[in-house]
């Protein structure tokens, strides 16, 4: 498991719509503008990326200091990205994946309007669980 | 590109150029210090050659000139590494000197992102941007371990003042005053020297100076040894016209004219002196350097036999010396050597050849371990790659290796790393790789804060400037960079770069980056004293519910003391604390409709509508009669806004939300309103709105001086962690005018006020009221017409119980005030559940209750017989005579019976007309809303079968279950309603009731017999009119006077409700057979819960419309003897029967009877009764009843039938012997005997049910409307049974 973790869903008008810090590691005060901050800027990185592979998986796209950043871009454009510390490239793709699978599903409940902020408890803990088994 | 034209290139050759020591007597700058400069800085400008032509020829044969050429000056006292701390301070005063010009140039609003762009090129290298670089190039200069800075020549200058001029030619390059680079063996000592006398014209001639110079010449050679003379302007001070020293010296005072003793001469002297020295001395003395050196590594270095020597000899040094710079290289080394070479031929632009003896080198001191000589020769040969600009890969990566491995170094390749980064940035950038040259201004950032917050700010900017630009990186490394300047205290600094990054993140929904920006700038504000854009910073982030509580608590505690030292109470218009939920608001106004109480205001306009839509006065009428004075009263516009009443609260609820986790106070929370007096003014309306934009806030600062005109009310609360508080806000008018509500205004935390505007931010609003006024345009749902005072009655209904059993009796009443001093008429009243609620008689007033209800008080009866009339009007209006006015409420008895469980909303509305005619309004509403929760108490059921024993005669079960969980009731009368029903008991009330109560959950039944006693009064025909009932008391040893009346008054009016209500239930309204039953029961005192504030008295039970007649029009009985003795040895038995018929409808009837006797053959029987039972309609009859549980007559039960038949088949039959078929007709409400006999042949018990009762009535008679009472059916014989015996 990562000591610092940040999971990010950012919708394709670049809003993020679920965050979550997933890490071990005791949250610091700076630490959510932090990520924020790296995440957000990552984003540049990824704008770029995304249209140059096939592959919704892309790798570690940007670093800051030892922190990566991983990012997963769905058909849609949604970004699943992940700031993390450890070096699992595996289970950090298996996260995304299924984490994908579980936001497709929040995207086929009728009452959840495509682009607003993902507010599901049952998510959340899933996420988490998630996270937990995999990073 | 040519590389020499970049940046880089340019910076190069520059900055690579050979160094001329300045060695000068102090004689020598007192000369010069008359013009207000050193010596140094006198030669300075003349020392870089733009329009030269010198031709070289290095170690290749084939010569090439060089046009443009620099030579570098400095103080043999300067040529050693720079002071790291004195060049620290004076970057830092750069920096903060540029901070505050910026900060103070600083726009008020961040330049938005797309002027960035524009503005980017100039702002990507501000000047003090280069400054700081040079610098920090410069810090690195003067290193042992590389050679360009190593001086080539050495200018001596000796002023012809000085005693012994050449000694002191000889005394200034004394080696002890040497600079380190030439005492310890970096660098060969044996350099080119020139000698100057410098002299002063002013002193007197020259003469003395061309002695001098002669015997210079004598001791160092002639070619070596300049005179220069200059001051020889003689007394006036020559201006310039373009100072080229100006730029130079900027620190020089103003009105010292810089070169004032300088003419043409002197100045073109100095220019001569320094071509010279470059051209005939510099450049050929490095040419011939570069050429005994190259034939020198030529012969040890190149060629096979030399490598194989070198590697094997370095092989065998590798166990020597392990320090960190690796082995020392004397000058005289062929490491150095080579090295030398190198940056000679850099120097001279002979970058093939510096490039081969870099490379050469290199390999050298990576097998050496030299790594700063190692990194050095890489730095050198990326940027000779550059300017060759060959191998771009090659170059970067050169670059690279030599800034990791200066950084490998530690603290002792700070300096270089930085500068070789900075080089490597230039080729980046040269190249257009921004982003990557972002990278490494990122990797330039070392310990010092200061240099990393400078690195990253431009890092920041080449992010911007690549393509595609990178915004967001932009913002963020603005911010790190803010961050970085702030840790050295670089506040102006900080703010500056954040509020430029803010121009990336405004708008975004990234909470915690917006929050981090935002709070900061405001920190930082306010630390520089600035409060009021602080606080304008810091209101942006008070709402941030996604922050953790501590922060919240630190983010609004900073936000009060900033707001606290600003000094006076601020004034936000958007402040976001605490959030108002706008689709809450609702505005509640009284025109015509007041209302009693605040859940009658949230009650649906259209419920009110209907129940008062018989009372007011219609529209369509109004536009003909007396209305119209109305009408013309207001103007068409007035009509559309919404009018109120001069003292009359006009009131707002709204929202507010906390959206924090920490408690907030809001104190002085008020309505902001504007009034004008005139009434006209609506016509110039629409000029007025547009002025309004601009007055917006001071209608809103206006508040604080009270309006005379109106009154606002004022809320003080306090919110806390998530909380929602809905708050009521009033205006009350006080004169005649126009009132517009504007907004809200509230203070947070009694330091700031924060308004919210109703109407500009929010168009779309104010649902509640949008469906009555949908025409309105949104400002007009705020705006009232102020009208004058009208009475306003207030009524309440005394003593209503919260909670009621079902069926409690009570009376109440209803007080009415009218607290102005104008009388109102014509008052009328309507309630909507008049099962619930009735209308008392004034009279009653003064009745004792539950006393009244009896039959001993005489007084109500008479009331009994203005009961109809009121019953049928739903609209109660009070007697014409009733006016309420003054002190003295007006009260009117209300009767309230709890009719069915469940919750009731009670609504009522009183109408009243005004008396002043001239007023807007000509008539009001009083809307009332009760809520009242009725409990379920006894549970009471009839069961009514006829009678076996006589005709009209019917036996009723009364089930009653107690259904509270606690209380007990006394079951205390049973009445029958109707003007011909009898009802009495079975058993004395002592056997049904031992206790005489009904415990809680407990059930009972009992039984009556009820007589239809229509027969014995047929001759009454008027029994409408005179109801009478009959009553049975179930309590032991009550007089008859305790008898409660249920002819009476309230009993007889909720009777009549509860018929009407039941009527929809039963469809056979009308049939004379049904009986209505009232149930009363008493509460034991002993029992009552304390619950209830008010103990019911009575209750009252009503049952309507049991149906008696459940066969139809027809009964009948047979009568005859049950059991009989027959000897059948003699003959077979002939019984006699009658069969008693009874037409109860009130039409003639035609019967008839068919007898059908057994044929043997079960299966007739069977398909006759299989067809009746099919129409259930007609089924019925009599059956068992002894089972009690069977009573309800189900299709089971009629179902079984035919069994019991083919059961009986068994027995041996008999046979009618009287006619088969008898018709007859029968009167209405008359009866008749029908003889019938049967024959029995032997004993046994006989069920005498097989015969066919058909009746049918004449079509005619039925009332058209009433098409599902049936008029013909066919019943089964009922069951009797004969048991006829053998005789003996």
């Amino acid at each position: 498991m990562a000591t610092t973790a940040c999971f990010i869903i950012v919708s394709r008008n670049d809003i993020p719509i679920y965050e979550a810090e997933v890490g071990v590691a005791a949250k610091r005060e700076d630490a959510a503008q932090l990520h924020q901050f790296i995440l957000h800027a990552a984003l540049d990185v990824v704008q770029d990326l995304a249209w140059t592979t096939s592959a919704m998986y892309l790798k570690s796209v940007d670093r800051f200091n030892e922190l990566v950043v991983s990012v997963y871009v769905t058909a849609g454009h949604t970004r699943l990205m992940l700031l993390h510390d450890s070096r699992n490239d595996d289970g950090i793709k298996s996260f995304f994946q299924e984490v994908h699978e579980l936001y497709i599903k929040t995207l086929l409940n009728p009452l959840y309007l495509p682009g607003s902020r993902i507010t599901s408890s049952h998510f959340d803990t899933k996420v988490r669980a998630l996270a937990r088994k995999y990073l | 590109m040519d590389p020499a034209r970049t940046p880089l290139g340019q910076m190069l050759l520059e900055e690579i150029t050979p160094v001329v020591m300045v060695l000068s007597t102090p004689s020598v700058e007192e000369t010069c210090l008359k013009n207000g400069f050193s010596f140094l800085q006198m030669l300075t400008p003349f020392c870089s050659f733009n329009n030269i032509d010198v031709p070289v020829r290095t170690a290749s044969d084939q010569p090439y000139r060089i046009h443009k050429f620099k030579l570098r000056l400095f103080y043999g006292s300067n040529v050693r590494k720079p002071d790291l701390k004195v060049a620290e301070e004076q970057l830092m005063q750069v920096i903060t000197e540029s901070g505050e010009k910026v900060f103070s140039e600083l726009c008020s609003d961040a330049p938005k992102i797309n002027q960035e762009h524009a503005s980017s090129e100039d702002r990507n290298t501000p000047s003090w941007f280069q400054f700081f670089n040079k610098e920090l190039v410069r810090m690195a200069s003067f290193s042992d371990h590389e050679a360009f800075d190593h001086p080539v020549a050495c200018l001596l200058a000796v002023s012809s003042k000085d005693e012994h001029p050449v000694s002191r030619f000889i005394d200034l390059f004394n080696t002890n005053k040497l600079p380190s680079l030439l005492k310890d063996g970096a660098m060969d000592p044996k350099i080119l020297k020139h000698y100057l006398l410098v002299h002063d014209n002013q002193d007197g001639s020259t003469d003395r100076a061309s002695k001098i110079l002669t015997e210079m010449r004598n001791t160092f050679g002639a070619s070596d040894c300049v005179l220069l003379s200059i001051n020889s302007s003689p007394d006036a001070p020559i201006k310039h016209q373009d100072n080229p020293w100006a730029s130079q010296i900027c620190d020089a005072s103003p009105d010292q004219d810089l070169g004032c003793f300088l003419n043409i001469d002197d100045i073109n002297e100095i220019k001569d002196l320094m071509q010279d020295l470059s051209s005939k001395h510099i450049i050929p003395n490095m040419e011939q350097k570069i050429r005994v050196l190259n034939q020198q590594v030529s012969a040890t270095r190149k060629g096979f036999k030399n490598q194989i020597k070198n590697l094997w000899w370095r092989k065998g040094k590798e166990d020597g010396v392990d320090s960190l710079n690796g082995p020392m290289y004397n000058f005289n080394s062929i490491e150095s050597q080579i090295r030398v070479l190198g940056d000679y031929a850099f120097m001279l632009r002979d970058y093939e050849l510096a490039l081969s003896n870099y490379r050469l080198i290199s390999t050298d001191y990576k097998i050496d371990k030299a790594w700063k000589r190692y990194a050095g020769v890489q730095e050198m040969m990326g940027l000779t790659y550059f300017m060759l600009d060959q191998s771009r890969k090659e170059a970067e990566y050169c670059m690279e290796n030599a800034f990791n491995t200066y950084l490998k170094l530690g603290f002792v390749g700070q300096q270089n790393a930085t500068r070789c980064g900075l080089w490597w940035i230039e080729m980046l950038k040269a190249r257009d790789l921004f982003k990557e040259a972002a990278t490494v201004y990122f990797r330039i950032c070392g310990e010092d804060i200061l240099h990393s917050a400078v690195m990253l700010e431009q890092a920041s900017y080449c992010y911007l400037l690549s393509k595609p630009s990178m915004s967001r990186k932009y913002g963020f490394h603005l911010v790190l960079s803010g961050e970085q300047y702030k840790k050295c205290d670089q506040i102006k600094h900080a703010i500056r770069t954040y509020r430029s990054a803010l121009s990336v993140f405004r708008g975004t929904t990234w909470s915690y980056i917006n929050d981090h920006v935002h709070f900061h700038i405001g920190q930082w504000y306010a630390s520089l004293g600035m409060y009021d854009v602080a606080v304008k910073h810091m209101t942006e982030i008070l709402a941030c519910s996604h922050q953790s509580k501590t922060t919240q608590e630190l983010f609004l505690g900073d936000f009060l003391q900033v707001v606290e030292k600003t000094g006076h109470t601020f004034e936000v218009t958007k402040l976001q604390l605490p959030v108002i939920n706008i689709s809450s608001l609702k505005v509640i106004f009284e025109d015509h409709r007041t209302f009693g109480s605040p859940s009658a205001v949230n009650t649906k306009e259209g419920l009110w509508h209907s129940l008062e839509e018989d009372m007011i006065p219609s529209f369509t009428a109004a536009k003909t009669n007396w209305l119209e004075l109305q009408s013309k009263l207001i103007s068409k516009k007035n009509t559309q806004s919404n009018v109120c009443v001069a003292g009359e609260a006009v009131k707002v609820n709204i929202e507010f939300i906390n959206p924090l986790q920490i408690t907030i106070p809001v104190s002085g929370v008020t309505l902001v309103c504007k009034y004008s007096t005139s009434t006209d003014e609506l016509t110039s309306n629409a000029n007025e709105l547009s002025v309004k934009t601009d007055n917006e806030v001071d209608h809103f600062r206006d508040t604080s001086s009270h309006n005379s005109s109106f009154l606002v009310s004022e809320v003080d609360f306090s919110l806390g962690g998530g909380e929602t508080t809905m708050v009521q806000l009033s205006v009350t008018p006080k004169e005649v005018g126009t009132l517009e509500i504007l907004g809200v205004r509230w203070k947070l935390s009694g330091a700031i006020v924060g308004f919210h505007n109703f109407e500009l931010s929010h168009p779309k609003k104010n649902i509640v009221k949008g469906r009555r006024k949908a025409k309105q345009s949104p400002n007009e749902k705020f705006k009232f017409m102020v009208i004058k005072s009208i009475p306003k009655i207030q009524g309440t209904i005394q003593s209503l119980p919260g909670k009621a059993y079902a069926g409690d009796l009570r009376q109440l009443m209803l007080e009415l005030r009218n607290p102005s001093e104008f009388p109102v008429k014509n008052l009328k009243m309507k309630i909507s559940h008049p099962r619930f609620l009735i209308v008392g008689n004034q009279e009653n007033v003064k009745l004792e209750f539950p006393g009244c209800l009896t039959k001993k008080s005489d007084s109500v009866q008479s009331g009994a017989h203005a009961n109809p009339n009121m019953m049928s009007e739903t609209v109660f209006s009070f007697p014409a005579d009733t006016s309420v006015q003054g002190e003295t409420p007006l009260s009117w008895p209300l009767w309230f019976r709890a009719a069915v469980p469940g919750d009731i909303s009670l609504y009522m509305s009183i109408y009243y007309e005004i008396e002043d005619i001239s007023s807007v309004i000509r008539y009001r509403t009083l809307r009332l809303h009760y809520n009242v929760q009725v409990l379920p108490s006894l549970d009471v059921s009839f069961q009514i079968s006829p009678s076996r024993l006589r005709i009209q005669d019917f036996l009723v079960r009364l089930d009653i279950v107690n259904k509270t969980s606690s209380e007990s009731f006394q079951v205390y009368q049973l009445s029958s309603i109707g003007h011909h029903w009898e009802i009495s008991l079975l058993q004395p009330p002592e056997a049904i009731f031992p206790s005489q109560t009904l415990m809680a959950g407990q059930a009972i039944s009992c039984f009556f017999t009820l007589k239809n006693s229509r027969r014995l009064s047929t001759l009454e025909h008027n029994i409408s009119t005179l109801p009478l009932g009959s009553d049975v008391l179930l309590v032991p040893q009550c007089s008859e006077d305790l008898v409660y009346n249920t002819n009476n008054v309230p009993l007889v009016n909720f009777h009549y409700f509860e018929r009407l209500q039941q009527k929809v239930l039963h469809e056979d309204l009308g049939d004379l057979n049904t009986v209505d039953l009232v149930l009363i029961s008493r509460p034991l005192n002993s029992s009552i819960s304390p619950g209830l504030s008010d103990p019911p008295h009575v209750m009252s039970h009503h049952t309507c419309h049991l149906s008696t007649a459940s066969t139809g029009p027809i009964s009948w009985l047979v009568d005859g003897p049950q059991t009989l003795h027959h000897d059948f040895s003699a003959s077979f038995c002939e019984i006699n029967l009658k069969m008693h018929l009874y037409n109860s409808s009130d039409a003639t009837a035609f019967v008839r009877i068919d007898t059908t006797d057994f044929d043997g053959s079960g299966g007739h029987m069977n398909s006759v009764n299989a067809i009746q039972s099919a129409t259930p309609d007609n089924q019925a009859g009599w059956h068992d009843v002894t089972p009690v549980t069977e009573i309800k007559v189900t299709p089971n039960a009629l179902e079984a039938q035919p069994g019991k038949v083919v059961l009986l088949e068994s027995v041996s039959p008999y046979i009618w012997s009287g006619s088969s078929s008898t018709n007859i007709h029968l009167e209405p409400m008359s009866s008749a005997e029908i003889p019938l006999q049967i024959c029995v042949f032997s004993p046994g018990t006989y069920d005498l049910s097989n015969y066919v009762l058909s009746w049918k009535l004449p079509s005619q008679v039925l009332g058209d409307s009433d098409e599902t009472k049936q008029h013909s059916g066919k019943c089964q014989g009922y069951k009797y049974y004969l048991t006829v015996l053998q005789s003996t």
